[in-house]
């Protein structure tokens, strides 16, 4: 975990793993959304059949037990009963009663049937006329009537309900009931689903006796309809409608949040019963709306999502954190290798002299003092560089505080100037000013404006040994700041550089063997301190390539 | 003492007079009268004579409680009806509600391409709720009017068995397009429905709903039809078909016309029904308080000679009194004299019964117009309503007859907006719903 190439080697280690499970997830998110989908259609599919099934299981019904009441008319009184029928059975259009040798013998021709009656009589013509037998879809209960009762009729419907049997069986029983004399009737009864004028129609016969008439009914198939569509199950939801369509594919019933323009582009559709032939089911779905996958997959999505993004954010954070204190624990080793080495070199040079004082050796004046004075110089060194420290301290913490008031800036420089003209000159530079007479008043910290200047003066003693000289300006910027530049003729600083320097413990050359004394501590103190009162420090490169460091300080308190 | 019986006296008379007003049985019938369009017929050759069938119905005294109605509105919802439209059709509704009495069932449809039940069929206790929830009803979607009067007819089938008049009042402004939709079909649903005693009665509001549809519907149900062009007039004749329904005084009528020997029957006008030899046959379904109802055939009368005096038909009239469930039976018949005297047979003409005869002749004519301007032959239909407006000119004015003077009018203003501005949907259902009205001899309006 100490080199970069580990960092990154660890990062990738948590990275793939986690693109790949992404990835397979991913996969099998999709593959879900379709299996939900499938099972989505297989469920709807499965509705309509059920639909489907009820209603073929009702119409069935109905027919079954119009077949069993026609059966059930007592043969004398047939027409008087399918009349009432037809006048109050609202499931019965048309009655007809049909013998083989005289035709149709109800409906009546002519002016004494209804236009209706005459319109179903057009329609099953083909019946009627006998070119079609009757017998298509069959139905046969063979039912034994013994002779004694064949005079009491009313004893006929029990025994009918009663003894119903088989046809294969009832075959026997025929041949051996008439050898002995007795009557077998015949009961044959089916529906036939007819189309005439691209509709359905519906008719139901009854072929009692065997060479009887045959008699029946048509179907009012839109009262059957207009029952059943009102018992069908409603559909509640948007993006989902069922619909029964009839041959033409037109629209029976409906049922459901969606509106169809095309009955053609139906989604599921199945046949709708035997009964009804050419009718169906069909489902119409919107994809979009109606998809409860839909809806799994765009949260399961969210989900993978937030994962991986807490994965890579996380290893990112992880890294640039493992980085950053790597960074810090080394600049914190070269800091505290710099200041000793900082320290160590007044104080050999105080110990030095002072030995070579205590030694007695220095006899005289001259070189006395010049010895106390390098003490001086040093010590003074040594308090500075104290004081960066503990400066930086509390400019860290925030604890750092300023004593405001007015200064003036002119006056200050000048001092500062003067102040250590002698150790600039002694390092070989000439001193160059370029201040005007003008006041430059802000209402400032003078110390702390002091010691910036002082570390932008140490820095360009250290740095630009080349440079011929340093230079200082004052200028008013005419609004609110007044910027105090410190200018030298040195190698300058690289562009990859420039930001860095003002970085806490940044040195351009970090080694222990560099060249140059130095805590990275002077800018960074620089800048915050300036920062602090209201300004900032910045620096330019000179036309000449050197460095020039800009102090920019406001007139008024703009501390925050 | 004689103070006593006096007042036991008085008590007993009050009790009496109370109790029979309270139990006294309505016993109007219906009265049967038999028409010719003469009652002098022309002698010395046979000709084709026009019988009027009237059966009219007695009004309904106040005394007599109503039997109980059970009603369902059925109402359109979808988009088009949005606005002014559904606001007064809401509006009728509630006006229908507040007619209701508190033996009365209430219930509500509404269907747009769905149908949903508002109100299901309940008794019309708590009005104020039925009322709220009337007033929720907003209009979107399409048109499933056969779903709509299927539901509705299911409403009123939780209490088809009671003693209810029963009545789908149907309401539409546009065209069905869920659902079957032709007037075929939907004259079939009502064939079915009369037969539980559940009559239609379709109301049409604007110009686009289908008139073709709607009156086929009531017709076969025997209900009444409206068109009307704004919703403004609906809350009127919701009231007007109320008033029509609490007032059936008899219902499932069947006549029987018969004709003694060498009178032959030719055709019934304007109604449905059999000739079974000498017989007509025809049915009515229901006759509301103090209608009148009337069935015209056409007969061939043989020659005859001056003075015989001849009964031309006889009808009788079998029909269910809803007041004491009985079937009654009242005759009627009609007997012609002949004349070789011209003055004599035209001074005898029964104008109502030449009015109504003409009048039907026109309600075919409107009905054929129709349907030759919806082949595209509006050159024809003019023509057709023209000539019948001219027709029915000649006799206003043979008969001197104004009422059938300003039937031909009109009908010659008909003829010439169509010649002028084509058979606009306006026209098509002013022309439909009178033909209805006239043929079906519909009380209310």
């Amino acid at each position: 975990m100490k080199s970069r190439p580990f960092i990154i080697l660890f990062w990738v280690l948590l990275l793939v793993p986690a693109v790949i499970i992404s990835v397979v997830a991913f996969k099998l998110l999709l593959h879900e959304q379709e299996r939900i989908n499938r099972s989505t259609i297989i469920s709807l599919t499965e509705r309509a059949e059920t639909l489907a099934r009820n209603i073929h299981i009702t119409v069935k019904e109905v027919e079954e037990s119009l077949s069993r009441a026609l059966i059930d008319i007592e043969p004398d009184k047939l027409k008087s009963t399918l009349l009432f029928w037809e006048e109050t059975n609202p499931l019965i259009r048309n009655v007809f009663i049909w013998e083989k040798k005289s035709l149709l013998k109800y409906p009546a021709k002519g002016m004494a049937s209804t236009l209706e009656e005459r319109q179903f009589v057009s329609r099953f013509d083909s019946f009627f006329t006998g070119e079609r037998a009757f017998a298509v879809n069959i139905q046969t209960e063979e039912i034994e009537q013994p002779s004694q009762y064949q005079s009491s009729k009313g004893s006929l419907y029990d025994l009918a309900r009663g003894k119903t049997a088989m046809s294969t069986e009832i075959q026997g029983i025929q041949e051996q009931d008439l050898n002995s004399g007795k009557i077998v009737f015949t009961q044959q009864s089916g529906w036939i689903p007819w189309f005439a004028q691209d509709q359905l129609f519906i008719l139901g016969w009854v072929k009692k006796i065997r060479n009887g008439p045959v008699y029946g009914i048509e179907l009012e198939l839109v009262s059957l309809l207009s029952r059943l569509v009102v018992d069908l199950p409603q559909i509640e939801g948007q993006g989902l409608s069922f619909a029964i369509l009839d041959s033409r594919k037109q629209i029976v019933h409906l049922s459901g949040g969606i509106e169809i323009e095309d009955t053609h582009a139906c989604d599921i559709s199945t046949p709708l019963s035997v009964l009804l032939p050419h009718w169906q089911v069909c489902i119409f779905f919107d994809r979009e709306n109606y998809a409860p996958g839909k809806g799994f997959l765009y949260v399961s999505m969210l989900l993978l999502f937030i994962f991986m993004a807490a994965i890579i954010s996380g290893g990112l954070l992880i890294t640039s954190q493992t980085r950053k204190h790597m960074k810090d624990a080394m600049q914190k080793t070269s800091f505290v290798s710099s200041v000793s080495h900082e320290l160590k070199t007044p104080l050999t040079s105080i110990r030095m002299y002072s030995e070579l004082m205590l030694d007695g050796r220095s006899v005289s004046k001259e070189k006395t003092k010049h010895y106390l004075e390098v003490m001086v110089a040093q010590s003074q060194r040594l308090t500075r560089l104290i004081n960066n420290i503990l400066d930086f301290g509390k400019l860290e913490q925030g604890k750092k505080t300023y004593n405001k008031g007015e200064v003036n800036l002119r006056n200050l420089l000048i001092r500062i100037i003067d102040a250590h003209s002698i150790r600039i000159k002694k390092a070989g530079f000439k001193i160059n000013t370029n201040i005007s007479k003008e006041a430059y008043k802000v209402i400032s910290d003078s110390d702390a404006i002091e010691q910036v200047i002082l570390n932008l003066i140490d820095n360009a003693l250290k740095y630009a040994k080349s440079g011929k000289f340093i230079a200082f300006a004052l200028e008013d910027d005419f609004k609110n700041y007044i910027l105090l530049k410190i200018s030298d003729h040195g190698p300058g600083i690289l562009r990859k550089h420039q930001k860095a320097i003002f970085e806490k413990f940044y040195r351009i050359d970090n080694s222990l063997t560099s060249t140059f004394p130095g805590s990275g501590l002077g800018l960074s103190i620089a800048r915050q301190i300036l920062r602090d009162l209201g300004g900032d420090l910045y620096f330019e490169p000179t036309s000449e390539g050197g460095s020039c460091f800009i102090a920019r300080i406001p007139k008024q308190d703009a501390s925050k | 003492m004689k103070h006593l019986i006096f007042v036991a006296g008085i008590i007993m008379v009050l009790v009496f007079t109370a109790s029979t007003s309270m139990s006294k049985p309505y016993n109007g019938k219906v009265i049967c009268r038999v028409e010719t369009e003469k009652s002098v017929l022309f002698a010395g050759e046979a000709q084709d004579v026009v019988i009027k069938v009237t059966l009219d119905a007695p009004p309904v005294p106040s005394y007599v409680q109503r039997p109980p109605v059970n009603l369902s509105i059925v109402l359109d919802k979808s988009g088009s009806m949005n606005g002014e439209k559904i606001k007064h059709a809401k509006a009728a509704a509630i006006e229908a509600v507040q007619r209701l009495g508190n033996a009365d069932i209430f219930s509500l449809v509404v269907y747009d391409s769905n149908v949903h039940t508002v109100i299901p069929a309940q008794l019309v206790r708590n009005r104020d709720r039925i009322v709220s929830k009337i007033q929720r009803i907003y209009a979107s979607g399409s048109t499933a009017l056969f779903g709509g009067v299927s539901q509705g007819a299911s409403e009123i089938r939780k209490h088809i068995g009671s003693e209810y008049i029963h009545r789908i009042i149907l309401l539409s402004d546009g065209l069905a397009n869920v659902g079957p939709q032709s007037p075929v079909a939907l004259g079939r649903l009502g064939a079915a429905l009369i037969k539980e005693n559940i009559s239609v009665t379709t109301i049409g509001v604007g110009y686009d709903y289908n008139e073709d549809l709607m009156t086929r519907l009531s017709q076969k149900s025997d209900g009444n039809s409206y068109f009307v062009e704004t919703g403004s007039e609906l809350p009127r004749i919701f009231a007007a078909e109320l008033g029509d329904v609490l007032n059936v005084v008899a219902k499932k009528i069947k006549v029987v016309i018969s004709m003694p020997d060498g009178v032959e029957p030719i055709s019934i006008i304007g109604r449905e029904g059999r000739i079974k030899g000498k017989k007509i046959e025809l049915s009515m379904n229901q006759l509301y308080g103090d209608q009148e109802k009337y069935a015209l055939v056409k007969v061939k009368v043989p020659k005859s000679s001056t003075g015989t005096i001849m009964e031309i038909a006889k009808a009788k009239v079998r029909y269910e009194n809803p007041f004491n469930k009985k079937t009654e039976v009242v005759y009627g018949k009609s007997i012609a004299k002949f004349s070789k005297d011209p003055k004599l047979v035209k001074k005898s003409t029964n104008v109502k019964v030449v009015r109504e005869y003409y009048r039907n002749l026109n309600a075919m004519e409107q009905e054929k117009a129709i349907s030759l301007s919806d082949k595209g032959k509006n050159k024809e239909a003019v023509q057709a309503l023209k000539a019948s407006a001219v027709k029915m000119k000649s006799i206003a004015k043979e008969y001197n007859d104004e009422v059938l003077l300003e039937e031909a009018e009109d009908m010659e203003k008909q003829a010439e907006v169509i010649e002028t501005d084509g058979m606009n949907k306006k026209m098509r259902k002013v022309l439909r719903t009178e033909s209805y009205q006239m043929k079906n001899q519909q009380k209310a309006e």
